[in-house]
């Protein structure tokens, strides 16, 4: 440790990155420029000063020349840092007087932020002079001990946030896991089928969900939302508010005499708009908790002041209208956050006629169809007639890769449509002709080439071009969609009863508001920011809050699950030891905020 | 009351003039005067001549325009490749000021300039901005017969983004329109395919082709009367129904209405007045 009137000796290592740097920047100029920095008293040039011969020249150096301060000009400290301030630690540096800065992003091919050689020299230069002065002028920040709760928030009662709240009450954590809506499962549990197996969701879900209700290290609040968080890692406050259910979850026994006997109906939030649910409903067989609910704007006696009727016939006296908001504060240790996804709406894609003409519908409406305890019942039923279609067409990449829309691959659209052609062929319509319209097909995945062929030879047929519009007769309501098939250069209208939109996944509603909250970033589609895309992918910017599922991106469920396994693995990692080293100053901050 | 400059074009006192006549009587009725643009030239085409040579079209289109800014008039047009013209370079002129610059050049040759203080309209657009009301107050024959299929065309909607005059998916201007003369907006599935006449020039098969298509759809529904803002699509409509019927043995007579002459009839002006005995596909029910 130095002491504060101690001579200042600074060593600067620059790194070649192999050519990513040494490509694009006078290294030679670059040690000259450094070398006659004040305080600067020993530089050198490396290959690779991540490998282990670059970590040993640093040692050796801060050995021989008696270095107290370390400035590495190399890469984003956000990949790199914590490994340098290591080896810093190893002869004797604070992490505080390692610093590494990143000259790479005006070199490497590729980068966005490239610049000719000339000023990458002098961007380099400025970085180079600026970091030596600071970390002459930097002081140790005094660190202490801080106990650490061992529990953690789970936002989201999705796959990935079941799955992460399993792995950690598993280890032992206690776990609260939030989910706005009255039910976990997400949006799995309306997915009918997964591909590629075509396993039923709800029945691979369901096991999760139920034993995440029973598990005793998991305490599960439904309704309820994240209104407030502060302190830090180890020790976050949180302020929850628990909408009321105006049901007694103890009393109900869900025997669906109130769903039967209430008057009122609502368009189902669980049926993507394609059925209707009572004010009062459980909101699909395997819901988790598995009691009724009354949703207030669709019921009459909070609407008109009537009614009642839900709570005259049920024989366990569970309705409660008079259950109030309640706010609870709960203390944990960290906080992972699952919040998903939602489905784009189409309909300011207007070429489509989404929301305008009855027949078109998205993908997530379609599996609610093809559902057994869909609204249908299963049955393939388009909206206008009720009628089964003979004819349906999907069209790809709706809302994704389209530069008006978002830019973005939504990693899962093909496979989703894919599965839907596949369940139709093989047990809703098989004569039905199934057309799908796309860009291209991805299919990177363990089975899923295998899967797309499996589809090709139930008779699908693939057209290489996107539509440029659907047309609607008024009166039979049967559409019309021309494409340009791109192989055949040719212009095609095919009639089609139904058409179904491949729409992508967008941030779940109220992402960015949560992520403000948490003080994590968003990236620029809106989805939240890991702290580094390879390396650290379910950390933040925020020490003690990780990400997984589809809050972080598209990706399909085994992805989901991985990401959720890894952010309850960092979350243990962090709280495992009881006690963490923390920053005086954050501690300060925790206390008074 | 608001008075426009009326930048007719070359199509309509060339070949449709009576267009012009019950264009001006309708507008008037409402209070709304329009003057004549005194050496005013072709707009220019908004396809050809853009694509041919743009800083010629926009210089000629910026020298129409400051026509209309010497009078401190706003411009009216009847015709919607006009409208596209003298809409798309005004927005041009506006926000870009490089070619402001080059288009001030030419013009100075002729000792003109462009200054931007003037707005383009088409006359449907003023027809709405009239209202409902006021329409309905004045229809004397609402047009109860009619079952009208509106035809908006290409140029009066796009690029929406500059021309702003209703949604270019969705578009219910002329059946908005429509229904305040008492008559039937029908609904159909081609409502916004091209009429053809664009590509005429290029490829007469394709263009036919594309007018039959719609013309087909047309007859699957219970439309007895097409609509249209634009004097090409009028003429391709009206006259094009001949020529497809003759080509493909197959007959096509739905009677053909310009927006005003649909507004004349049901103000009360008289066929001979609107211009109706004008028209190639005759006219019956009215």
């Amino acid at each position: 440790m130095s002491k504060n009137k101690e001579e200042k000796r600074v060593g600067v290592f620059i790194c070649h990155c192999g050519k990513n740097i040494a490509g694009g920047v006078d290294i030679n100029a670059l040690l000259e420029h450094a070398k006659q920095l004040e305080g600067v008293v020993f530089v050198a040039e490396n290959r690779f000063t991540c490998s282990d011969e670059g970590q040993t020249t640093i040692r050796d150096a801060v050995k021989k020349h008696n270095l107290n301060r370390i400035v590495v000009a190399a890469c984003d400290p956000a990949l790199h840092l914590a490994t340098f301030q290591r080896v810093g630690e190893e002869v004797g540096i604070d992490p505080a007087f390692t610093e590494l800065i990143d000259i790479r992003k005006w070199t490497m091919p590729g980068s966005p932020q490239k610049v000719d050689q000339e000023q990458a020299l002098e961007n380099s230069k400025k970085l180079i002079q600026q970091t030596v002065k600071r970390i002459r002028l930097k002081r140790v920040i005094p660190t202490v001990e801080v106990k650490v709760e061992p529990s953690v928030l789970v936002i989201g009662g999705g796959i990935a946030g079941v799955e992460a709240s399993l792995d950690l009450a598993d280890k032992g954590y206690k776990v609260f896991l939030i989910e706005l809506l009255p039910t976990i499962g997400g949006k799995m549990a309306l997915l009918y089928k997964v591909f590629p197996t075509n396993d039923c969701a709800p029945c691979i879900l369901a096991p999760k969900t139920a034993y995440a209700n029973l598990h005793p290290n998991i305490t599960l609040l439904t309704n309820s939302e994240v209104m407030d968080v502060k302190g830090h890692v180890g020790n976050f406050q949180v302020k929850v508010l628990k909408h009321p259910r105006y049901v007694d979850e103890k009393k109900c026994n869900a025997d669906g005499i109130c769903v039967e006997k209430c008057p009122a109906k609502a368009p189902s939030e669980y049926s993507m708009g394609m059925g209707e649910r009572k004010a009062i409903y459980i909101p699909f067989p395997q819901a988790i908790p598995h009691k009724a609910v009354i949703a207030p704007e669709s019921c009459l006696y909070f609407q008109k002041g009537v009614c009642r009727v839900c709570e005259k016939f049920c024989p366990t006296g569970a309705i409660n209208f008079e259950q109030k908001p309640e706010t609870l504060e709960l203390k944990v240790g960290a906080i992972i956050v699952a919040t998903g996804f939602e489905e784009y709406n189409p309909s300011e894609k207007k070429e489509y006629g989404y929301g305008r003409f009855s027949n078109v519908i998205t993908q997530f409406q379609l599996a609610r169809l093809l559902d057994i305890d869909g609204p249908t019942k299963g049955k393939l039923l388009r909206p206008s007639d009720r009628k089964e279609p003979e004819n349906i067409l999907m069209i790809q990449c709706v809302g994704s890769r389209d530069e008006k829309f978002n830019v973005y691959c939504s990693a899962v659209c093909c496979m989703y449509a894919l599965k839907h052609a596949q369940i139709i062929k093989h047990m809703v319509l098989p004569d039905a002709e199934i057309t799908i319209c796309y860009l291209d097909m991805r299919t990177p995945g363990k089975g899923f080439e295998e899967y797309y062929t499996h589809t090709r030879d139930l008779g699908v047929v693939f057209i290489h071009g996107k539509p440029n519009e659907v047309r609607e007769d008024p009166k039979t309501k049967n559409l019309k969609v021309a494409v340009e098939d791109t192989f055949l250069g040719e212009s095609i209208v095919f009639d089609a009863d139904l058409v179904v939109l491949s729409c992508a996944m967008v941030p779940a509603e109220g992402t960015r508001k949560l992520a403000e909250m948490l003080r994590i970033e968003v990236d620029e589609s809106g989805f939240l920011k890991e702290a580094h895309p390879k390396l650290r992918p379910v950390e933040t910017n925020v020490r003690g809050i990780y990400i997984c599922g589809c809050a972080q991106g598209p990706k399909d469920i085994p992805d989901a699950i991985v990401q959720a396994k890894a952010a309850a693995s960092c979350a243990d990692s962090e709280l495992r030891k009881g006690k963490i080293m923390l920053p005086e100053f954050i501690v300060k901050a925790g206390k008074t905020s | 009351m608001k008075e426009y400059a009326l930048f007719l074009g070359c199509l309509i006192p060339a070949r449709l003039p009576h267009i012009e006549a019950i264009s001006i009587k309708v507008l008037d009725k409402f209070g709304i005067k329009t003057k004549d643009m005194i050496d005013a030239s072709c707009c220019p085409d908004p396809v050809v001549m853009k694509s041919l040579d743009f800083n010629s079209w926009l210089a000629i289109a910026a020298r129409n325009l400051s026509l209309a800014e010497e009078t401190e008039s706003d411009i009216v047009t009847l015709c919607s490749g006009c409208f596209s013209t003298l809409s798309k370079a005004n927005h041009l002129l506006k926000y870009n000021a490089e070619l402001k610059g080059e288009a001030n050049k030419l013009l100075s040759e002729i000792n003109r300039g462009f200054s931007g203080k003037i707005n383009v309209k088409h006359v449907v657009e003023i027809i709405r901005d009239i209202g409902k009301e006021t329409i309905e107050r004045q229809v004397k024959k609402p047009l109860k017969q009619l079952k009208v299929a509106s035809h908006p065309g290409c140029h009066l909607l796009r690029p929406s983004s500059i021309l702003h005059v209703d949604d270019p998916n969705v578009p219910t201007i002329q059946d908005e329109i429509v229904s305040w003369v008492g008559a039937e907006p029908v609904n159909y599935a081609l409502k916004m395919l091209c009429c053809g006449v664009g590509i005429k020039m290029v490829d007469p098969e394709a263009n036919l082709l594309l007018l039959r298509e719609k013309l087909a759809n047309l007859k699957e529904t219970e439309a007895n009367c097409i609509v249209t803002p634009c004097p090409f699509c009028f003429m391709q409509f009206d006259m094009g129904q001949k020529e497809v019927s003759r080509k493909f043995g197959e007959s096509y007579t739905f009677p053909v209405f310009y927006i005003t002459e649909l507004l004349g009839l049901a103000l009360g002006f008289s066929p001979e007045e609107v211009g109706l005995h004008l028209h190639t596909t005759p006219v019956m029910e009215v």
